[in-house]
Formats: structure tokens, sequence, C-alpha cells
């Protein structure tokens, strides 16, 4: 029974490959699982970029952290965590991503993970990463609500294909509005293995995955590129990354 | 003739909790407006005066409207519409 091929455990996807950075936007309710998993599985070198410390409110759902690492760093904190789980090797940056580090910080790396907590960082990260021609993936999450996608350094589809620009006014945040511990854990889960498969190079982009905790369901939905847009179509608009395109918020994960 | 719309979590206080509706309408636009005249507050949160948000996507089965006909688009009896908004969170 052990026997059966396919229930032997694969190698790390990068066995015998370069090892590959991956830089995760965000260690909140997204970021943790997916973490988690490119540790244990990647061989990936990880790349932790967030500003926040772990506060008790985090532990139903941020995975890496425990009762004692209340009121420290996510970045140190996590990458404590991720070492033991057999990360080979985690890099940390205080900070976020912001309009003047953004390009940078895409480049030094081959993929790029987003789970960050608000409009403003997943606009810019989709266009940096866009921008320096290196695949996204990108989860959100709020109450029972959740999606996770890939897209190619190409786009088309990209972010800005679907979500034209970032939407005006109060957006509910995790914070204001809750989130579900195991929607966010699902959602990581679905997030890694995108990640993954485009580190092993076989990549699964522009199929949208909405997930619906209340209802249990997990619905794909097949993007089109969209001809008009104004980042990855043949006359983009943006081509460079200015702060107006983007509309700061302050929202914690 | 009547299709079938999902409702997203965050629209559901205004649809009484129901995760899909049925409404009749032979175009997206006659859906929406139906839908409102069911759930009021509904259409504002779906469309402007330049048709369609830009952050929220409603799809005819697996394809985004807006690579068809828009609120145009052309519906039969028995299609799905489902409404995708962007999502802050993380």
């Amino acid at each position: 029974m052990l026997d059966t091929p396919e229930l032997r455990l694969p190698p790390p996807v990068s066995a015998g490959l370069p090892r590959k950075r991956v830089l995760l936007v965000g260690l909140g309710g997204l970021g943790c699982p997916v973490a988690w998993v490119l540790a244990q599985s990647s061989g990936a070198e990880l790349v932790l970029l967030d500003d926040d410390e772990v506060d008790e409110s985090n532990l139903g759902r941020q995975v890496l952290f425990d009762d004692g690492d209340i009121g420290r760093p996510k970045i140190e904190a996590g990458r404590e965590r991720l070492l033991a789980l057999g990360a080979e090797r985690v890099e940390t940056i205080a900070g976020r991503l912001l309009p003047e580090n953004a390009r940078e910080l895409v480049r030094s790396v081959e993929l790029v993970v987003e789970g960050s907590d608000n409009y403003a960082t997943k606009f810019l990260a989709a266009d940096a990463a866009h921008l320096e021609s290196r695949p996204i993936v990108h989860g959100a999450a709020v109450g029972w609500r959740a999606t996770a996608w890939s897209v190619s350094p190409q786009g088309a589809p990209c972010y800005r294909c679907l979500f034209e620009e970032p939407p005006s006014g109060p957006a509910a945040s995790c914070t204001s509005r809750g989130v579900m511990g195991a929607v966010v854990g699902f959602t990581g889960a679905l997030m890694a293995d995108l990640a993954l498969a485009v580190l092993s190079e076989r990549p699964r982009h522009g199929t949208l995955w909405n997930i619906d905790g209340k209802r249990q369901t997990v619905r794909p939905t097949q993007l089109s590129p969209n001809s008009r847009c104004s980042l990855c179509s043949a006359e983009p608009r943006i081509v460079e990354i200015l702060s107006q395109h983007y509309q700061p918020r302050a929202s914690a994960a | 003739m009547s299709v079938t719309v999902r409702i997203p979590t965050p629209l559901r206080t205004l649809t009484a909790g129901e995760d899909q509706v049925k409404v009749s309408g032979s175009n997206v636009q006659a859906v929406i407006d139906n839908l409102e005249a069911k759930h009021p507050g509904i259409k504002e949160r779906l469309v402007d005066d330049k048709g369609i948000r830009r952050f929220v996507n409603v799809y005819l089965g697996d394809e985004d409207v807006r690579f068809l006909d828009g609120l145009e688009t052309q519906l039969k009896d028995g299609d799905e519409l489902s409404i995708v908004p962007a999502i802050a969170g993380g």
C-alpha cells in the first residue's frame, strides 16, 4: 500500500534547482500558513516583510505564533518558528511595501506572495511584480470569504484586469469585520500550493479561487485578460510606481 | 424567465442572509434593477453612473460580463450570475 508511487511524498519542489527567493508581503492570517508550508516543502529562501507585532488577538489564526510571542515583531517570531520547521534560510525586513521600496524588493526575489491587509498594498504589489516581471500569488480574506490566485509575470490576466483601481471609502478589514481562522488557514494553504506550482515551473495562473467558509464551497473562476488593463495591456497607463496610484491605509490584519 | 444570482458575504445583509437569489430579467441591467426592487440598497453597491463598479466583477457562468456586453449582456432562463467584489483583508 505505502509503495504506491502516488502516496510517496515528493522531494521539495526545488530539489536540484538553484534555490529561489520568495518575498512574503504580510505575515498575518494568510502569510503565516503560506510561510509554514513553504518552509517545510519548498526549499526556497523566505523573505518576510511585515512591520507589525504579535497581538493576542492574532493567535487564533496566525499559526506561526504562540503566547510567548505576544509583543514581539512578527518577522522575528516568525523567523524562529520557520527555521525550527526546517526552512533553509529566512531573511527579515521590518517595514511595509511602499512605493519607494516596492520595485527593489520585488526585483530581489523570484516570486512574490501577497497576503497583505489593505488595498493599497495589494495594488502596489501587483504593479511592482508586473513591472519587474515577477510572478505573484495574491490572497485576500475577510469574514467568511476569501480569494486566492496566481498571476504570471506577463499578467493577462493580472490584479488590475480584475479590480481596476483601489476602491474609495473604507474597506472591510479583518480588524473591523473579523475573519474566520479556518478560512485564512485554508486559503493560505491554497496560496502555498499555487506558489509551489510556480516554484516547480508548473504554474496554474489565471484561475481565481473563491472560498466561502460559511457554505463550505470553493469555486474556481477562469479569468480573462482585460484588453484595456492599465497595467498589462498592450498600451499600459501604469509604467512606473507613483504614490498617487495607491491609497495608503493603516488598517491591520 | 429567471436567473440565479450568487450573493457574496458582504452583500448578504441586504438579502436577509440569502447566498443566492432568483431574479427575473433578460439582461444584466434588468436583473440588477429587479434585484434592487427586491433588496433595496444592493444596486448602488454594484453599479455607479459609469456602469459596473471597478472593484466589483459580475460573472455569467465563468465569463466576466465586462468582456461580454457589460450591463447589456443577454441572459437566458437558468443562467447564473456571480458577484465577486475585491477583498482587502489578509
